[in-house]
C-alpha cells in the first residue's frame, strides 16, 4: 500500500530522489508528521480549509457516509475508502490516501526521473510509514533499481522483523535509521513500541557495513535529555566507525492538517518547536561526544 | 578558460556592498516621480521645420544632431558615470516624431495623461503644446500612420480588427522599428572610438565617389553618420564642459577631484578608444544615451556579451591599482541607470508589456569560438551586483552549456534566491548555437549569439525585425477562439474564415483542420501586412545612429538598417499560447468526440456563457480534469507535440523571399495577460479573458499535479527545441526549496538534467511572501506549490491556515 510517489525530493538521501511512501507504521509516536501513513488501510482525508461546500460528495458517496457537520463529516465506520467522494469533489478537499501498487508499476514510474538521479547523483527512496513492513515489494523494487543503476535509500524507524532487513541490506545503499529515544520505558511510552528490535537492527546493520545515516526527530522535553543524547551518542560510538553520523529533526507541527483531515488526535500538538539556539545546542552536544550531528532543513 | 578563475576574487566579489554613490542613486530614484521631459520634441520640431525638403536620412541626422547640441543636461552628485535623457535621476524623452500621434491624452486639456498603466504625468501647458506642435508636423506621416493607410488599402478594416481582438501584436503605434540591433557594436566601439567610425565613413565616400559610384543614398548614408557621431562626441565634450564648471564651484575636494576626472573622461570618450573600465563604461552610456534620443522607444539598452568585452578593461584596471570597490560602483551605477529607463509607450505596448520600464539584456558566460566555456570573474561580479540592485531590469541570461562550471551556476541560484527568483534565467547554448546554424548561419557568428528584450535570441551582427513591422506573437488561443466560432473574434468582427459551425463538426480531425485553415488565413495575411510594412519602414524614418552603431554591416553597405537587407536582416516571429491549444482540444477530443460525456452544443454553450451557472461550473470542472499537458501524460503531451510541429510548418510555409524566412522563437514576458483579452472561455477550463498560460512552455496554473520533474519530462517530451529557438518554462518553487547550500546543489543539477535533454530555457520564480498570501487565498491557482517544512514536504493548499501563515513568515525570512 503506497500514499504518495514524490518526485524531486532533496531531504531524503543523495542527490535528486523520488520518494516513495508505504502505507502503515507498527509505532504510533506521539509527535508524527505524516499520520496518514500510520494506518495500513486506506484512508479518506477532509481538507476543511479546500472545501466550497457544494455537497457534490455527498452525493457521490454510496454509502452515506458523509454528512453535513462543520463543513462536512465522515462516519468513519460506515466509510470504505472507495474514493468516490475524492473523485467527486472539485476543489481537492476531499484525498483518499492509499493505493495499491506492485512493484513493477513503482519501479516504471520511479524510472521516468532517471535523467535528474544521473544529474544529481540520486535516486530511490522508500519511506513511510515504515517501508520494512513491505520487505518483499521493497526488496524487488530495489532489486529493479540497482539493475538500471538507481540509488537506493531507506527510511526506517528500524522496528522490522531481522530477516526484512537482511534482505534489504543487499539492495540498500543507505539506511537513514531513526533513533527516537534510547530509554526502553520511554520509548515505549511516546513510541508503543520497545526499541530492544531497533537498537539491535541497527547494531546488525552497522556490523554487516551498511551506509547509515541515524536521524532523530528532537521533540522537545521527549528526546533532547542530556541522558538521551548521551546514551544516543554512546550507542552509536559502540556501533564502530562507520555509523558516527546523526541528523537531528526538529520537531514541527505541519502535520497538524493531516490529523484533522482523519479525524485524528495530534498529542503532540501542544508541544512548543525548539528555538533554533535550543537545536544548535544539542548539536554541539553531540559533537562534543565526539558524533557526527547535522541539522536537517 | 577553465582553470584560471581567480577564486580569491570571486570570495572578494562575495563581500563587495553598494558603494556610498550607488545608494544615494538609489535613494534618490525611489524618491523621483514618474517626469517626461518635451525637451527632445521642442528641438525635433525646431530641426524639422529647418531642414523641410532635404533628403530623408540627412534630416534625421541633424534632427538628432539638434537635439543633442541643445538638450538639457545635468551631472548629479551621485553620478560615477554621466549622461542621462532627461535632467532628472529618472525621465524620459517622448517620441512623436518616429511613433506619430501615440500619447494618450495629449489633446484633452486635463494637463496630464497615463503614462504608464498605473502612473500619471501632469505637464504644463507649455509642454503640452509642444507635443501637439509635434503631432500636427509628424503625425499624419508618421511611420505608423502611413502603414496603417497603406494596409487599408489592402484589406480595408480587417489589420486593425485583428490587432483589437489581440489575435497579432504588436501594434504599429508601439514603434518598436528599429528594435534590430538594439546591442550595439560593443566591442568595436571600444576598440576604434567614434572617431575611428568617422574617419572609415569618409574613407567609404572617398573610395565610393573614386569607383564612380551612383547610388546617392549610399553617399548621403555615410554622410548622416558623420553627422550624428560628431554630435555625439561634442554631446560628451558638452558634458565635460559642464562637469569643469560644476568643479570650479564645489567646495568639497573629494566631488571636485571626481568631477574633474569626469571632465577628463568625457574629453577622451567615446571620441577615442576607451583605455580602462570607467572610459568604457562612459563610452557605452554616451552611446546608448544618443541611441535613447535618436529614437525614445529604443530605450532598451542592451549589454550584450559584456562580461567578454569588458573583461580585459577589468582585469587591467585591478591590475593597475584600481580597487574592487570603485570597479563594482561604477558597473553598478550603469546597470542600475540602465535597468530603470522610463519610457512612455503607446496604450497597447502597455497592456501588452505591463511594465514600466525598458527591457535590457546582459549575456552572462557561454561558448567562445574554441567552443569552451568563458564564464570569468566579471560574470561573476554581474550576478554579485545584480542581485544588490534588485531591481526587476536588466534581464540576465546564464548561457548554460555542457562546460557551465559550478561556481557559476552555485553563484546564479543563490541570486535567483536574493532576487526571488528568475535573475538569471537559464537559456540553452547549445540549442540556441544548434537553431542557429540550422538556419544556415556559420558557428563563428552563432556563437556571439545574445538575448534581445527578454529571452528572444539575436546575432548582434544581423539587423532583426522582429516585432518592428507589427508581427511578433500569433495568438494560437485567439486562432482557436475564431475556430469555435465560425471566425468571428472576440469583437463580434470576421476575422477569420467561415470553416462552419463547430456543432457540425463530426469529429475530431474536422475540427483540427478547421483550426489549422483559420492559422494559415490568418498568419499569412499577417505576414503579408508585416512584408508592407518592412517597405514602408525607410519611406519615413532612418536611424542613422542606430545603423551605423548597430550592424557592421551597414558601414560596408552604406544603407540604414530599416532598408532590410537579405544577408543581414533577420524576422522573428513567437506562436504563442499553444500548450492554451494543446489542452483545450485534448479536452475537446476527449469529452465531445471520444467519451461523448458532452456534445459539441453542450460545450459551446458552456463557453459562450464563460461557464455559468451550476451545469457551467459541473463542465469547467470536468474541462479542467482532463488529461494536461505538464503531467508526463503522453495522451496530453503528444498534442502539444503536434501543434507545436503543425504551427511551425505553418508559419515555415509562408515564402519570404528575398528575405530569409522567419525564425520561431517562443517567448513571452508578460504576454499571456493580453493574449488572454482577446480569446473566450476555452474548453482547458480557463475562463474568458483570463490570462493564458505564462511562458510558452509552462502547464496551465494549477494543473501540474506530479511534481517539477514531471513539467521537466512533459517539456522534453513536447520537442520544442526541433521547431523554435527559445521556449519558455517558468517553474515556481518556494524559498524553502533552495534553502541550504545542498538544495542549491541539487537545483544545479535538476537544471542541469533539463538542459542535457535539450530543453531550451528554465527561470525559477521564488514565490515572495505576496504571493504565498495569494496562494493561500486562491487555492486553485497554486494546486502544484510544493514546500517543505524540516524534511516533511507538502502541497501548500492542503496545510490549514495557521501552517501557512508560518510557511509565510518563514519566507520572508528565507528561513
Amino acid at each position: 500500500m503506497i500514499t504518495n510517489i514524490q518526485g524531486y525530493s532533496i531531504h531524503d538521501g543523495p542527490g535528486i530522489r523520488t520518494v516513495v511512501f508505504f502505507k502503515g507504521c507498527p509505532l504510533r509516536c506521539q509527535w508524527c508528521a505524516n499520520p496518514e501513513n500510520l494506518s495500513a488501510d486506506k484512508q479518506i482525508g477532509y481538507l476543511k480549509n479546500l472545501c466550497h461546500g457544494c455537497g457534490r460528495c455527498m452525493k457521490a458517496c454510496r454509502y452515506a457516509a458523509i454528512m453535513p457537520g462543520d463543513g462536512y463529516r465522515i462516519a468513519r465506520d460506515k466509510c470504505v475508502s472507495c474514493g468516490e467522494c475524492a473523485e467527486a469533489c472539485y476543489y481537492g478537499a476531499l484525498v483518499r490516501y492509499g493505493e495499491e501498487k506492485t512493484a513493477e508499476e513503482t519501479f516504471e514510474q520511479v524510472l521516468k526521473d532517471k535523467m535528474f538521479y544521473d544529474s544529481s547523483g540520486g535516486g530511490v527512496t522508500a519511506s513511510g510509514g515504515e517501508p520494512l513492513l513491505y520487505a518483499d515489494f521493497v526488496c524487488e523494487l530495489f532489486r529493479l533499481c540497482r539493475n538500471a543503476a538507481i540509488d537506493t535509500c531507506i527510511e526506517t524507524c528500524g522496528w522490522a522483523p531481522r530477516e526484512a532487513v537482511e534482505k534489504a541490506l543487499h539492495v540498500t545503499d543507505h539506511f537513514y535509521y531513526d533513533l527516537k529515544l534510547m530509554d526502553p520505558v520511554l520509548h515505549r511510552k511516546y513510541t508503543g513500541c520497545d526499541n530492544e528490535r531497533i537498537l539491535g537492527n541497527a547494531r546488525y546493520l552497522a556490523e554487516h557495513g551498511a551506509d547509515i545515516l541515524f536521524r532523530q526527530p528532537l521533540i522537545p522535553g521527549v528526546n533532547d535529555t542530556d541522558d538521551n543524547i548521551r546514551r544516543t551518542a554512546e550507542f552509536m560510538l559502540s556501533l564502530g566507525p562507520g555509523a558516527s553520523r546523526i541528523q537531528l529533526m526538529p520537531f514541527h507541527r505541519a502535520g497538524k492538517t493531516k490529523y484533522d483531515a482523519l479525524e485524528m488526535t495530534f498529542i503532540a500538538e501542544g508541544l512548543k518547536p525548539d528555538t533554533a539556539e535550543r537545536i544548535e545546542a544539542v548539536r554541539e552536544r553531540y559533537i562534543a561526544y565526539g558524533v557526527d550531528c547535522s541539522i536537517s532543513k | 578558460m577553465p582553470g584560471t578563475i581567480d577564486f580569491q576574487l570571486l570570495e572578494k566579489i562575495d563581500s563587495i556592498e553598494l558603494s556610498r554613490r550607488n545608494k544615494r542613486w538609489r535613494e534618490a530614484m525611489k524618491a523621483s516621480g514618474w517626469k517626461v521631459s518635451t525637451d527632445r520634441e521642442r528641438w525635433t520640431v525646431k530641426s524639422w521645420k529647418e531642414t523641410e525638403g532635404e533628403d530623408l536620412q540627412l534630416r534625421r541626422a541633424k534632427l538628432l544632431k539638434c537635439v543633442l547640441d541643445n538638450i538639457e543636461i545635468n551631472i548629479h552628485p551621485f553620478d560615477e558615470i554621466v549622461g542621462r535623457p532627461t535632467p532628472w535621476v529618472i525621465g524620459c524623452q517622448t517620441a512623436i516624431d518616429c511613433c506619430g500621434d501615440y500619447i494618450p491624452g495629449i489633446w484633452d486639456d486635463s494637463g496630464s495623461f497615463a503614462a504608464t498603466l498605473d502612473a500619471t504625468v501632469s505637464i504644463s501647458s507649455e509642454g503640452l503644446n509642444v507635443l501637439r506642435e509635434s503631432a500636427k508636423l509628424f503625425g499624419e506621416q508618421s511611420l505608423p500612420a502611413m502603414t496603417y493607410k497603406a494596409w487599408e488599402e489592402l484589406v480595408g478594416g480587417w489589420a486593425k480588427d485583428v490587432e483589437a481582438a489581440k489575435l497579432k501584436d504588436p501594434s504599429l503605434d508601439s514603434v518598436i522599428t528599429g528594435q534590430s540591433t538594439s546591442v550595439l557594436s560593443w566591442k568595436k566601439i571600444l576598440r576604434v572610438g567614434l572617431r575611428g567610425y568617422i574617419d572609415e565613413c569618409k574613407r567609404h565616400i572617398d573610395e565610393y565617389i573614386a569607383a564612380k559610384g551612383t547610388d546617392i543614398d549610399k553617399i548621403y548614408f555615410w554622410q548622416s553618420a558623420v553627422i550624428v557621431l560628431q554630435a555625439v562626441i561634442d554631446h560628451a565634450h558638452r558634458y565635460a564642459a559642464l562637469a569643469e564648471d560644476m568643479a570650479a564651484k564645489e567646495a568639497d575636494a573629494e566631488q571636485k577631484a571626481h568631477l574633474l576626472k569626469i571632465a577628463e573622461v568625457c574629453r577622451y570618450v567615446p571620441e577615442n578608444p576607451a583605455r580602462n573600465l570607467r572610459e568604457a563604461l562612459q563610452s557605452m552610456q554616451f552611446c546608448n544615451l544618443a541611441k535613447m534620443l535618436e529614437n525614445p522607444i529604443q530605450n532598451n539598452c542592451h549589454w550584450g556579451r559584456a562580461d567578454q568585452y569588458l573583461y580585459d578593461y577589468f582585469v587591467n584596471d585591478l591590475k593597475n591599482g584600481v580597487p574592487l570597490e570603485e570597479i563594482a560602483s561604477m558597473l553598478a551605477d550603469l546597470i542600475g541607470r540602465w535597468g530603470t529607463q522610463t519610457f512612455i509607450a503607446s496604450s497597447t505596448q502597455k497592456e501588452s508589456h505591463q511594465i514600466n520600464f525598458g527591457i535590457n539584456n546582459v549575456m552572462i558566460g557561454g561558448l567562445d569560438k574554441n567552443r569552451e566555456d568563458c564564464s570569468n570573474e566579471l560574470s561573476y561580479l554581474f550576478l554579485h551586483l545584480i542581485a544588490l540592485l534588485q531591481l526587476s531590469s536588466p534581464t540576465v541570461g546564464l548561457r548554460w552549456n555542457r562546460k557551465t562550471p559550478d561556481w557559476i551556476m552555485r553563484k546564479a541560484i543563490r541570486t535567483n534566491l536574493a532576487t526571488r527568483g528568475g535573475i538569471p534565467l537559464f537559456e540553452n547554448d547549445e540549442v540556441l548555437i544548434a537553431s542557429f546554424m540550422r538556419d544556415g548561419i556559420p558557428f563563428e557568428e552563432a556563437v556571439e549569439w545574445v538575448g534581445l528584450g527578454c529571452v528572444y535570441p539575436c546575432l548582434p551582427t544581423r539587423a532583426e525585425h522582429y516585432g518592428a513591422e507589427g508581427v511578433a506573437a500569433i495568438n494560437l488561443a485567439g486562432i482557436l477562439h475564431l475556430t469555435l466560432h465560425n471566425g468571428i473574434d472576440i469583437n463580434g468582427k470576421q476575422s477569420g474564415l467561415k470553416t462552419g459551425d463547430p456543432r457540425n463538426f463530426k469529429s475530431f480531425d474536422e475540427l483540427y483542420e478547421a483550426f489549422l485553415t483559420q492559422y494559415k488565413y490568418l498568419c499569412h495575411r499577417v505576414f503579408w501586412l508585416g512584408g508592407v510594412a518592412r517597405d514602408m519602414g525607410h519611406k519615413y524614418l532612418r536611424l542613422p545612429l542606430l545603423s551605423i552603431l548597430g550592424i557592421e554591416a551597414s558601414m560596408e553597405l552604406g544603407q540604414d538598417l530599416l532598408k532590410p537587407h537579405p544577408d543581414y536582416s533577420m524576422f522573428g516571429i513567437s506562436d504563442r499560447a499553444i500548450i492554451d491549444v494543446a489542452d483545450s482540444m485534448t479536452a475537446l477530443k476527449k469529452l465531445v468526440f471520444e467519451s461523448k460525456a458532452l456534445s459539441m452544443a453542450e460545450m459551446m454553450e458552456a463557453l459562450d456563457s464563460n461557464f455559468a451557472g451550476e451545469r457551467g461550473e459541473e463542465i469547467r470542472q470536468l474541462c479542467l480534469r482532463q488529461p494536461k499537458y505538464g503531467n508526463d501524460l503522453p495522451e496530453a503531451d503528444e498534442l502539444v507535440k503536434k501543434v507545436s510541429a503543425d504551427s511551425a510548418a505553418i508559419i515555415n510555409s509562408y515564402d519570404n523571399s528575398p528575405f530569409r524566412k522567419f525564425i520561431i522563437s517562443r517567448e513571452g514576458l508578460a504576454w499571456h495577460y493580453y493574449g488572454g483579452l482577446g480569446v473566450g472561455a476555452l474548453p482547458n477550463g480557463r475562463k474568458a479573458l483570463e490570462p493564458l498560460n505564462d511562458g510558452s512552455l509552462s502547464p496551465m496554473r494549477g494543473v501540474d499535479k506530479n511534481g517539477p520533474t514531471a513539467v521537466l519530462r512533459s517539456a522534453c517530451h513536447a520537442c520544442f527545441d526541433a521547431v523554435s529557438y527559445v521556449a519558455v518554462l517558468n517553474q515556481k518553487f518556494s524559498s524553502s526549496i533552495i534553502a541550504s547550500e545542498e538544495s542549491i546543489e541539487k537545483l544545479i543539477a535538476y537544471t542541469n538534467a533539463y538542459m542535457n535533454s535539450n530543453g531550451s530555457h528554465i527561470q525559477y520564480n521564488i514565490l515572495d511572501t505576496e504571493q504565498l498570501k495569494d496562494a493561500k487565498k486562491h487555492p486553485d491557482s497554486y494546486k502544484d506549490l510544493i514546500v517543505r517544512i524540516g524534511g516533511f514536504s507538502a502541497y501548500f493548499v492542503q496545510l490549514s491556515p495557521e501552517i501557512q501563515d508560518d510557511v509565510i513568515y518563514r519566507s520572508e525570512f528565507n528561513l
